[in-house]
């Protein structure tokens, strides 16, 4: 296609959606205007009725829960299937290294490196179960917390390196994570059923309003969500980076561009 | 509109375009995650947390990592499959250059 019939096509395009466009932005309402009804509803509703202060979580884990269930279920998925389509491509050896581009000198990581990674490191993780705990009372909850404690597992490879970072990060346990907060969630969706309620029927007690534990069968929904996106995300990055290694019987060519190297690195 | 809304809007659409911008796979992720940055001091100026929160943990630490994993990966790749001949290499590389500016 030459840029000249794309030009046409986008101008056609253009001239079909241009109207509709203008006329809907046209009609919305102003920026910034609190107008929507249903989230005044649920600002008004929403603290007497479940003792929350966080709406947004209300919401995600109570209000439209089973749409959480859903959205849930596609990122195990999603990330499953990742998981499935790399490991098949690469194999389940364990004998491995971390992978060098040849004629790239591996410089020796600095102490400062590895101190800062692990200070950092173990903040980021208490301030993502921090935010998941937290996510009845202020802004966060389970898939913030979890995917800020997964974040944190780069800062490990950062400061730890290949080795380290594979004997610090066990993916069977992420795989268990991410694989039992979906089973939790689905529970919670399922036993209220088998008792003859809705699915995900609020029945336990609901708690203090900005208290820690407020918002009843929430906080389970919660927790499950923060496993199994902390899970999710964990595995996703440890795929990922494995792609970047290479089997321990590699060529030795390889071998020898490394040694060369940190040859020309201490000199 | 404040003040503080407009200029990060605008700051959003500099960084978004500086994404585009960048021709270099490497150079284009560090400058996607700034715009992840960007993106989510504007939904915090906008009283949205939530989504500010995790807008900063996908789109500016896991995202990109995800991108320079798979281009390390990519080059690594590359490496492995050269041959004696440099000339011939740099031929197979420009005509995989092509095909990923092509694929864009």
């Amino acid at each position: 296609m030459t840029p000249r019939w794309r030009l046409l096509l986008l101008a056609l395009a253009l001239a079909a959606l241009l109207p509709a466009v203008l006329r809907v932005a046209l009609a919305m309402p102003e920026f910034g205007a609190p107008t929507a009804a249903l989230g005044q509803s649920v600002n008004a509703l929403v603290p007497e009725l479940r003792h929350v202060a966080n709406m947004v979580a209300a919401v995600n884990f109570d209000l439209r829960g089973f749409d959480t269930l859903g959205e849930e279920c596609m990122l195990l998925c999603a990330v499953t299937g990742a998981t499935v389509l790399l490991r098949g491509a690469r194999g389940e050896r364990g004998d491995v290294r971390a992978g060098h581009l040849p004629g790239r000198p591996v410089i020796p990581r600095a102490d400062a490196t590895v101190l800062v990674c692990r200070v950092a490191a173990t903040l980021t993780l208490l301030f993502g179960i921090s935010v998941a705990l937290h996510g009845m009372t202020t802004p966060g909850g389970g898939f913030q917390g979890g995917v800020i404690a997964a974040s944190g597992l780069l800062l490990l490879y950062l400061g730890e390196g290949y080795a380290g970072w594979r004997t610090l990060v066990p993916s069977p346990v992420l795989a268990a994570m991410e694989g039992g907060g979906a089973v939790l969630f689905v529970l919670c969706a399922g036993l209220p059923l088998i008792a003859g309620h809705p699915a995900l029927t609020n029945g336990l007690p609901l708690g203090e309003w900005k208290d820690l534990y407020s918002g009843g069968l929430m906080i389970a929904v919660n927790a499950a969500v923060a496993l199994s996106v902390t899970g999710s995300f964990g595995l996703l990055l440890v795929e990922f980076l494995e792609e970047t290694r290479e089997p321990a019987d590699a060529p030795a060519s390889n071998e020898a561009d490394h040694e060369d190297g940190t040859m020309r690195t201490r000199t | 509109m404040s003040g503080l809304v407009a200029g990060l809007l605008l700051l959003a659409a500099l960084s978004g375009l500086l994404v585009v911008l960048a021709r270099d796979p490497r150079r284009q992720v560090f400058a996607m995650a700034g715009n992840g940055l960007v993106l989510g001091l504007l939904f915090l100026a906008l009283q949205a947390p939530d989504v500010a929160l995790s807008e900063i943990a996908v789109g500016t630490a896991v995202t990109p990592l995800l991108f320079l994993a798979a281009l390390a990966a990519i080059a690594m790749d590359r490496a492995k499959g050269r041959t004696e001949d440099p000339a011939k290499d740099q031929a197979e590389d420009r005509a995989l250059d092509r095909a990923v500016d092509h694929a864009k």
